[in-house]
């Protein structure tokens, strides 16, 4: 997900936006549309709500642009951004209400399952993070979208590395619970790698 | 391969999203009515100061004209009427509290029904079921 893109040309564009040259802000849009889009998406599992999700992290970005000194990476700002975006946009929303259904997603055994199946399963898991309290979702969710890069993690969301490092376990734990009560805790044949 | 490493395996392994094709042309046009926005009005810091310091001037007069008063007749005249004042407060944490308990009600209903609607939340029995 990571798209490593040169630092100096996001400052660059920065700095012509800053200057009165809005239409500069359209490479940081092209360069980091792919990661907002995904952020928001896995918070929403809903295309068009992430992309409207996505837009408005962009605008209050764009509006927030003369606070970016370049202390961070500039993806971790604007990341932070969207964070506090997204978060206002779920709070909004009513709570996910997600019933496993067993029947559908266990199949008959791991050799059996079908591609099908095994994306459903996957599926399943990760909507099923969407159920956890806001305080154990949020690290779930970023810590595997920055491919479990703790550090960068916990600065996004402004907490210490232990703290992170509790509420990923609380988390896991949480999701775990769900997942055996559901019979799904043979997970190993879930993956649709 | 453990539990939780297969969790994060499926976390991880997700299919990234491709945004549509208009996206980035949609977030221009957003950015640009931002950037077309009057700027915000900045907060009246001077009126703000001589507000704080208009009441604090208020206040500190007022206490000390009220400390050098003789209140002993004020204190005497509601001495004679205490009962009515009393009743008067009491009546008045009545209304308040008629109007406030119901609202408190609905606010704590609401709040349990929102923990009802996670799945580890609900209770046992339920769950179970």
């Amino acid at each position: 997900m990571r798209d490593g893109r040169p630092a100096d040309e996001d400052a660059g564009d920065a700095r012509r936006v800053l200057a009165g040259d809005v239409a500069a802000f359209d490479g940081i849009v092209r360069r980091w549309q792919g990661r907002l889009v995904n952020l928001a998406w896995r918070f929403c599992r809903d295309r068009m709500m992430a992309e409207d999700m996505a837009q408005d992290a962009f605008v209050r970005a764009f509006r927030a642009l003369h606070t970016y000194h370049g202390e961070a990476a500039f993806s971790t700002w604007l990341t932070a951004i969207a964070m506090n975006t997204y978060r206002t946009a779920v709070r909004e929303r009513p709570p996910v209400a997600f019933d496993l259904d067993p029947a559908r997603l266990r199949g008959e055994g791991p050799d059996a399952l079908t591609g099908m199946e095994r994306r459903e399963r996957s599926a399943a898991v990760r909507r099923l993070v969407l159920t956890l309290p806001a305080r154990y979702r949020e690290p779930m969710v970023l810590y595997y979208f920055e491919e479990m890069n703790l550090a960068e993690t916990a600065t996004i969301l402004g907490l210490r590395e232990g703290t992170l490092k509790a509420r990923l376990h609380r988390g896991r734990d949480l999701l775990r619970r769900q997942l055996i009560a559901a019979g799904l805790s043979d997970l190993e044949s879930a993956t649709d790698e | 391969m453990s539990e939780r490493d297969d969790i994060g395996r499926i976390l991880v392994s997700e299919e990234p999203l491709v945004p549509s094709s208009g996206f980035a042309a949609r977030v221009l046009e957003a950015v640009e009515e931002a950037a077309a926005e009057p700027p915000p009005l900045p907060f009246p810091w001077g009126r703000f100061t001589l507000a704080v310091i208009a009441t604090f001037v208020s206040v500190t007069s007022g206490l000390w004209l009220l400390l050098r008063m003789d209140l002993s007749p004020v204190v005497a005249a509601l001495t004679g009427v205490w009962p009515e004042l009393g009743y008067a407060a009491a009546m008045i944490l009545v209304t308040l509290a008629m109007l406030y308990a119901p609202r408190l009600r609905v606010a704590a209903r609401r709040r349990t029904l929102l923990r009802g609607a996670a799945p580890w939340s609900a209770p046992r029995a339920r769950r179970r079921a």
